[in-house]
């Protein structure tokens, strides 16, 4: 499924959607971001809680195909605009991670 | 990181591919503060590059030498209430007197302050991957005496034995082991 198919299927907003197109092939949750670094794999949604500009340098060297902000996290000032600048599609959750997992889970 | 002492070991590296001779590295605790310090006479960076290490965009670039330590280690020490600064003298304009400087300051009484993790085997691990350069551990604790290990001095007393030798990495961790007791 494509990013920008999940965020029509899945109750999702798109904070940044620069590459609609690319394909979703894993989930991955985590928010210590030196962790989150070695170990999402390329293609993967990654849900996290974190907001800064770090994110979206994490989410860029670990090639994930969104990133998806849970709990009603908004992204901190510019981090939008810098995700779309560096082709980083960001998403917004209102559920949980949990929750939000599970949905990918179904669409999957 | 999930321990503090990855940060150091981490930061440190930066301080040798540097091309430091000596890195300083100091732990101090003080009431609800921990300020890690890890100072280096490496080749430093001009002023523009200081700006831009702790832009994380900066340093993820292909050509990237420094890693996301920096940003890393300032989130992380923002998100107890502490910070984080990076002073630099580069030695194209400070040719006797270069090197960098990287203070991070730790609310160790916030819930998002990560443990201060093996130091002893942080240490060990920088001397043994770097047994040509030097490095001065000095941690300073309240109420408590201070644990400082100079490699410059073992150096002295050890004259030709390299400090990445079986036995002496054997000693120093039992000599720090002691030291925190």
């Amino acid at each position: 499924m494509t990013v920008s198919e999940l965020v029509a299927r899945a109750d999702l907003k798109a904070a940044a959607l620069p590459d609609g197109e690319r394909e979703i092939t894993g989930v991955y949750i985590g928010d210590l971001l030196s962790w989150v670094m070695g170990r999402a794999a390329s293609g993967d949604a990654w849900i996290t809680i974190m907001s800064n500009r770090n994110v979206a340098a994490v989410a860029t060297l670990a090639d994930t195909a969104c990133v998806i902000l849970a709990e009603g996290v908004q992204p901190d000032e510019g981090v939008a605009a810098l995700a779309e600048q560096k082709g980083i599609n960001l998403l917004l959750s209102g559920a949980s991670a949990y929750d939000t997992a599970l949905r990918l889970r179904d669409l999957l | 990181m999930k321990e503090l002492s990855l940060n150091i070991l981490d930061i440190a590296e930066n301080s040798v591919k540097a091309g430091a001779s000596l890195t300083r590295l100091l732990l101090d605790e003080a009431d609800t503060a921990l300020t890690l310090t890890v100072a280096d006479d490496g080749c430093g960076m001009d002023g523009e590059t200081v700006r831009r290490v702790t832009d994380p965009f900066y340093t993820t670039r292909t050509t990237r030498s420094v890693g996301l330590g920096l940003p890393l280690l300032k989130l992380e020490a923002e998100m107890t209430g502490g910070s984080m600064t990076v002073e630099s003298r580069d030695a194209s304009n400070f040719p006797d007197d270069h090197g960098t400087t990287v203070t991070a300051v730790f609310r160790t009484d916030h819930i998002d302050c990560p443990p201060l993790g093996d130091v002893i085997a942080t240490v060990t691990t920088l001397i043994q991957g770097h047994p040509d350069t030097d490095f001065l551990f000095r941690h300073t604790r309240q109420g408590k005496d201070a644990v400082e290990l100079d490699t410059r001095e073992l150096r002295q007393v050890l004259e030709d034995v390299p400090l990445d030798s079986y036995e002496v990495l054997q000693w120093i961790e039992g000599f720090l082991t002691e030291a925190y007791e």
